[in-house]
């Protein structure tokens, strides 16, 4: 069916602050996950300073990106969300620019959790009472002990939604016959000719406001906001 | 009826004998693995505590008496310890436990990590209150080492 779909071009669906946020996502997780396991505490820690300032960048990439960035644009009801799960099984393409109102979901799911293993880590404490977090002082010992354990509970539900993530691009390309990853590489989608639609535009000085207050964010929690 | 008298007297004693040879044993024997295993945890816990404590306070105001109380629990609870792992009070006790048979196996090896951690936490007794920062933070690190050295051979990673 898809092939009956003339393709004239392509248009950028995602901007490039967004692209970099995610794949520096992905391979800071994995560096998280790796260190994490390894006890390379140091390089963990800075690891999730590194997702902290990812998570803030979003956090205003939301409001000052382009408009497939924006939570306005994406996180949508539940009666456009059960219309969109409905259409789920067709195999036709769909015409939904960015995230479609259940990947807006998704999205939000991922980044609360992800935000929940930062704080949590934040606070955390080891056994040995010899490597915390840098607000880990705020907290006493048993309490930082508890964010530890939350911190690898709340590991599970990331890695369940890794897997959901993954699925649904396998289902996409299986079902829907659309490849999901390389937008998320190159930006651009193939557009059809009766489609109107303009290239996601992004603001350069909003994207280097976003990089400065994450980076100042980041760094500052890292100090335990003594400095 | 005196007969019944001295045979119930007699059954009574042996009672009372074997009640207190019961409770006889049991007060001599060890402590069942499960207490032992939770009293050296909750040891463990303390120390993490101070090791906090220790950590937060050279990270922040450095107070003296914070520092030096810290370092006291922990040199007056790894003193402890050591007594804290008899016999089969393992894993193979069906107690849940990080400890590894190793302890058990490599007995003077374990012994001398736990000797080597006393002298290093005495000496972070010692200086915790010369108001000596950076040999604070040596000394602390020094203990800490000795701690991680012990758990990388004889501790379940978790």
């Amino acid at each position: 069916m898809s092939e009956s779909v003339t393709t004239t071009g392509s248009t950028r669906i995602w901007d490039l602050p967004l692209r970099l946020f995610h794949w520096l996502l992905v391979a800071l997780i994995a560096f998280s996950w790796w260190s994490g396991e390894e006890h390379y505490m140091e390089w963990h820690r800075l690891s999730g300073y590194g997702i902290l300032a990812l998570l803030v960048f979003r956090l205003w990439w939301g409001f000052t990106g382009s408009r497939t960035a924006r939570f306005s644009q994406f996180v949508r009801g539940p009666g456009a969300v059960l219309a969109y799960a409905k259409t789920l099984f067709s195999p036709s393409r769909h015409t939904a620019d960015g995230h479609n109102p259940l990947g807006g979901w998704s999205v939000i799911a991922m980044l609360l959790a992800i935000a929940a293993m930062v704080v949590a880590g934040l606070f955390a404490v080891d056994v040995d009472g010899w490597e915390s977090g840098p607000l880990a002082y705020w907290v006493s010992f048993e309490q930082g002990r508890s964010a530890a354990e939350f911190h690898e509970t709340v590991f599970n539900v990331i890695m369940a939604l890794i897997i959901l993530h993954v699925a649904a691009i396998v289902f996409y390309l299986a079902v829907k016959r659309m490849n999901l990853v390389r937008p998320m590489i190159t930006g651009r989608r193939a557009k059809s000719a009766e489609e109107a639609v303009e290239d996601a535009r992004w603001s350069p000085a909003m994207a280097l406001i976003g990089i400065v207050i994450a980076a100042a964010v980041a760094w500052f929690v890292s100090t335990g906001f003594r400095f | 009826m005196t007969r019944t008298r001295t045979l119930a007297l007699a059954a009574a004693g042996v009672l009372g004998l074997a009640a207190v040879a019961g409770t006889g044993t049991l007060a001599s024997a060890a402590p069942s693995a499960s207490t032992v295993v939770a009293t050296r945890q909750a040891n463990y816990k303390k120390m993490g505590a101070a090791m906090k404590t220790l950590k937060d306070e050279l990270q922040g105001s450095a107070d003296k008496d914070k520092m030096v109380a810290a370092a006291r629990t922990l040199a007056a609870t790894v003193r402890v310890q050591n007594k804290l792992f008899p016999d089969g009070s393992g894993p193979s006790s069906g107690v849940k436990t990080d400890a590894l048979p190793a302890i058990w196996t490599n007995r003077d090896a374990f012994n001398a990590d736990m000797q080597k951690a006393i002298a290093e936490a005495d000496k972070l007794v010692a200086i915790a209150g010369s108001g000596d920062k950076s040999a604070i933070i040596a000394q602390f690190k020094a203990t800490g080492a000795t701690c991680g050295g012990c758990h990388r051979q004889f501790r379940a990673d978790d």
